[in-house]
């Protein structure tokens, strides 16, 4: 095994060029891919989290069936005990309450349809981001439950500014008409056109008051932290929630079209994946083979003295795996160095316009790496060294020595 | 019973528009032991035909190739390797050695093939190298050696393996007449040692005139 090896070894330093360019392009190959996928991952956890952080939470809880359909009838009683017991599970950095639902919104000129928030103005802060996000005026205060905020596009729409009065028309949770006039204090601007167009947010107590719902609430919005552990979280709630009749959302479920984006890149990077295994097989295929044709006369005399082919077969596998692994070694750390050092400089995708942060990436993307990952990538390079050498290796294994020693280069 | 015995072999090779060329017509020889014989003749005659088949390289179409008794015409490849490594040594034309391994390596590859133990693989191959004269050149590779000097390389690897027989075709075809003449005494010196078995494929008078026997072929058969 050690002279094979050695034999195999000297084989690749015989043709430095050739081999020096075979591991250059496994190694860049690589590097770029470890980069591709550490960005992808960056970005979709940005999206995630600032998707989250926005407005929706990590985690929702509401009664069974909300999510399918909004309703006031759909609630939850008794909010203080479910935040108590929210606050004790481990995991939980912090809950909120909201009440949903849609309602018509006037002004003295216009009316549109949109979707009525109450918040606690405190709690949501911890929560969310909304207060971040109001460009005009302020947040909602504890206490001024007259105030209302309005998206920027909606304040377009009514025609109305900051100070400005508008009325909002519901039926109450009781069947009766619910309707109330709010004064505008804030324009909420987070770049997503569903929400600056058709959100407007009161406060938790106002909201009550309005759709006459008294101490119940529509969700419960959850902040966790780390969004690859959400699942956990998940269940340990649908466990502690069990036979309740609340329905525990993570956020795959509240925006089915995020998770689709964020499945869409996955396939994205294993088509990639799949070219680059091409290249990188052909890659190795053409030097092995390259060089064990050069070597036919070698080989030839190799089997004439009695080497037998399994051995062959090790010698040039064992060429091609070495090859591999040095442009493996090399492109982790080209991978490695370069997602490392971007992940911590982030990249500025400003150029490209505002197209990344209406998908709630932001302009400044932070590549992520996972080791999971680098080490999926960095086996396919070995595993196809390997693969890629078997032709090769089976050709030189099958000459006839009696013709190949008469074969001159 | 003679030593390797070569009974009315046939061989043909199949061309592609469907003409077969005979390349040896009923060969029938044998071999002693200790012998350093010689099949001579022109190019093209079936020497090197006739070397491979009795080097087990190569099968015959028909006939029989017996080593001390024991028909080894019909035995499978791997076998043949088998039966390669342990009782033939090879010393072809030029070019005989594995490029990326020193001599010392290159003697000691057939022993490790032969699962020798690594200490007995080292110390004879140094001293097989020291007795053709190369042991100031053990650490170097074919490429930084002379023609001549590759070709006792090879000669000490033939013999590493202890061998029955060490066939060489066309040993000296590639050097120099000095060289050669050097590279003959060499073997006739080693068959003397050691006793063993030398047969050549040749059309060079010089080796011609060293073999104690000489085997004349023509148009595939022999001659004399």
């Amino acid at each position: 095994m050690k002279t094979f090896a050695k034999i195999a070894w000297r084989n690749i330093t015989r043709n430095k060029s050739r081999s020096l360019i075979t591991i250059s392009a496994i190694a860049i190959g690589l590097g770029a891919l470890i980069f591709v996928r550490a960005f992808v991952d960056g970005a979709d956890i940005q999206m995630i989290q600032n998707y989250t952080d926005l407005i929706s939470g990590q985690l929702q809880i509401h009664a069974d069936g909300f999510q399918k359909k909004m309703g006031l009838e759909r609630n939850i009683p008794d909010p203080a005990k479910i935040a108590s017991e929210l606050s004790a599970t481990p995991g939980i950095i912090a809950s909120s309450k909201k009440i949903k639902n849609y309602v018509l919104v006037s002004s003295t000129e216009q009316s549109s349809g949109v979707l009525l928030i109450g918040i606690d103005p405190q709690k949501e802060r911890a929560v969310t981001t909304l207060h971040k996000h109001i460009r005009k005026g302020e947040f909602l205060s504890e206490g001024k439950d007259d105030q209302i905020i309005l998206g920027k596009d909606l304040l377009e729409i009514l025609n109305v500014g900051i100070g400005d009065k508008v009325v909002i028309m519901a039926q109450g949770a009781d069947g009766s008409l619910a309707s109330g006039a709010y004064r505008v204090c804030g324009a909420l601007d987070t770049g997503a056109e569903e929400i600056d167009k058709g959100m407007a947010i009161i406060t938790l107590a106002a909201a009550g008051k309005l759709f006459v719902l008294e101490d119940r609430v529509s969700e419960f919005t959850i902040r966790a932290g780390d969004v690859y552990k959400l699942d956990d979280i998940s269940r340990r709630l649908k466990d502690k929630f069990n036979g309740r009749n609340f329905e525990i959302l993570t956020w795959k479920d509240i925006s089915p079209i995020l998770a689709q984006t964020i499945e869409f890149d996955k396939v994205f990077f294993d088509l990639l994946l799949a070219i680059f295994v091409l290249v990188v097989s052909i890659g190795i295929l053409n030097t092995i083979l390259m060089s064990v044709l050069e070597r036919t006369r070698e080989f030839g005399i190799m089997l004439a003295l009695g080497t037998k082919g399994k051995q062959i077969v090790l010698m040039v596998a064992l060429e091609s795996i070495f090859l591999g692994f040095i442009g493996t070694v090399f492109g982790l750390i080209l991978g490695i160095i370069s997602a490392l050092y971007l992940g911590w400089h982030g990249i500025d995708l400003s150029i490209f316009g505002k197209v990344f942060e209406g998908w709630y990436i932001g302009s400044i993307v932070y590549p992520r790496l996972f080791f999971r990952n680098m080490l999926l990538s960095s086996s396919i390079v070995l595993i196809i060294s390997t693969i890629a050498a078997l032709y090769p290796a089976w050709k030189a294994a099958s000459l006839k020595p009696v013709d190949a020693i008469r074969h001159f280069n | 019973m003679a030593f390797i015995e070569i009974k009315n072999v046939f061989k043909t090779y199949a061309e592609i528009a469907g003409i077969s060329t005979l390349a040896l017509n009923g060969v029938t020889l044998n071999i002693e032991k200790g012998d350093f014989a010689a099949i001579a003749g022109p190019s093209g005659s079936g020497k090197t035909t006739l070397l491979n088949i009795i080097g087990a390289l190569d099968k015959p179409t028909t006939g029989q190739i017996y080593y001390e008794g024991a028909d080894i015409t019909n035995i499978s490849i791997n076998r043949l390797a088998d039966f390669r490594l342990h009782q033939i040594g090879f010393v072809f034309q030029a070019y005989n050695l594995i490029n990326v391994l020193t001599a010392l390596e290159n003697v000691e590859y057939i022993m490790l093939l032969q699962n020798r133990p690594c200490e007995e693989r080292t110390r004879r191959a140094t001293e097989l190298l020291a007795r053709v004269g190369l042991a100031d050149f053990m650490h170097r590779r074919p490429s930084q050696m002379s023609g001549g000097q590759q070709q006792r390389v090879a000669v000490a690897r033939a013999i590493a393996a202890r061998p029955k027989v060490v066939l060489a075709d066309e040993p000296t075809a590639n050097l120099d007449s000095k060289t050669a003449g050097e590279l003959l005494d060499l073997m006739k010196e080693l068959n003397k040692e050691k006793g063993v078995t030398f047969l050549f494929s040749t059309h060079d008078k010089m080796v011609m005139d060293k073999a104690d026997k000489i085997f004349h072929v023509k148009d595939g058969s022999i001659i004399n």
